[in-house]
């Protein structure tokens, strides 16, 4: 009877341990189905529609956050670098190229728990019309702990750090294909302090 | 050991389906979720300026730094809402979630192609009930369906650079959100 009891106990366990555990991972990591991923870059469209699958749903309601609706914007996150590395606010981290187009753009940086980062110079983050261009249309951006000439976003020397990219009134998203995510710029990492 | 097996291979199965039924529920179960975090700006049925987010104190985590903005937690059951949002310099947008945030609904500026943003906020089963006649007369009457009796209008408005904050929040302040009647 004891050991009758105990195995009951033992496949309940398990079944709440990975159950939960799995639905833990999962409200954690990514917003759902659907990702558009342009190099490091990765946005979830159908998240701000009401088509949203319930890992979106359930990562949103779990963070806190409200995601962005698609007819007003798409929001590109970028965790690691183009390599694969986790993105180290130690770090210069350089972010370079073209963007698919928007009416306006704005580039973010979150501490990992979605802060925003204190700095002397109270600066969180570049709107479109804030940056310095390249007279050929491509944007250049350092993220650094110490100030740098150019467009400079402080990281406060954050270990990891969150970069999110948001489009406001694009194109990109709307439709299904991947390969309507345009360009994005790329992200890499050197001079690690 | 052997005894063991069964009970966690049908521990694993019956994980995969408590994984599925936790996934569905925690958008309901979540307590601190965005529509709990923004009822702290207290009133229902009216807009209330988000604070600024700072990296010391946000509304909710994530939020974009370069945007001023406004929310409107609703209740419809007492009927329709009306929404009023004056567009801004650069950029404004008017987003609708739902209770548990499923974003359902979202217009900017542009869309909308005027100065003022004005839409009427109501349950389908309000709108069925509007008189016909009324329906076909205000024909650029913007009406915006919600698929439940609560939720949230969340308003954006651009500051394109610092400078321009002052002014873009005066702006929003002029904004409204109230019961329709």
């Amino acid at each position: 009877m004891a050991l009758r009891a105990l195995i009951l106990l033992v496949a309940f366990v398990v079944a709440a341990a990975t159950g939960l555990g799995l639905t833990w991972l999962a409200s954690a990591t990514g917003n759902g189905f659907g990702a558009v991923r342009v190099g490091a870059w990765s946005a979830w469209p159908k998240s701000g529609t009401p088509d949203a699958d319930p890992y979106a749903r359930a990562a949103f309601a779990r963070s806190g956050e409200l995601p962005l609706g698609l007819a007003d914007g798409l929001a590109f996150y970028a965790v690691n670098d183009d390599g694969g590395n986790r993105l180290d606010g130690r770090c210069d981290i350089r972010i370079a190229g073209r963007l698919s187009p928007a009416r306006f753009w704005t580039i973010t940086v979150y501490d990992a728990r979605g802060r925003l980062i204190d700095n002397a110079a109270g600066r969180y983050g570049f709107t479109s019309s804030e940056l310095v261009w390249a007279s050929d249309g491509r944007v250049e951006i350092t993220l650094a702990p110490r100030a740098r000439s150019g467009n400079w976003l402080p990281t406060g020397g954050r270990e990891d750090i969150v970069v999110i990219l948001r489009l406001y009134d694009t194109p990109v998203g709307v439709g299904s294909r991947s390969s309507d995510a345009g360009e994005m710029p790329a992200v890499s990492q050197e001079h690690c302090s | 050991m052997r005894r063991y097996l069964l009970p966690i291979a049908a521990g694993l199965v019956l994980g995969g389906l408590v994984h599925l039924l936790s996934t569905l529920a925690l958008p309901r179960l979540a307590l601190d979720d965005a529509y709990a975090r923004l009822a702290q700006l207290g009133a229902l049925n009216a807009l209330r300026l988000v604070p600024e987010p700072t990296p010391f104190a946000a509304a909710m985590p994530r939020m974009d730094p370069a945007f001023e903005s406004a929310v409107c937690r609703y209740d419809l059951s007492r009927g329709a809402l009306r929404v009023r949002v004056p567009v801004t310099a650069d950029y404004t947008s008017v987003s609708f979630y739902t209770r548990h945030g499923l974003a359902y609904y979202a217009l900017n500026d542009r869309s909308a192609g005027r100065r003022l943003i004005e839409l009427e906020l109501m349950t389908p089963a309000q709108r069925a009930a509007l008189p016909e006649d009324e329906d076909i007369t205000a024909a650029d009457r913007l009406i915006v369906e919600s698929p439940t009796t609560e939720g949230l209008v969340y308003i954006r408005a651009l500051v394109r650079e610092r400078g321009a904050r002052g002014a873009v929040r005066a702006r929003l302040n002029e904004a409204s959100c109230a019961p329709a009647a």
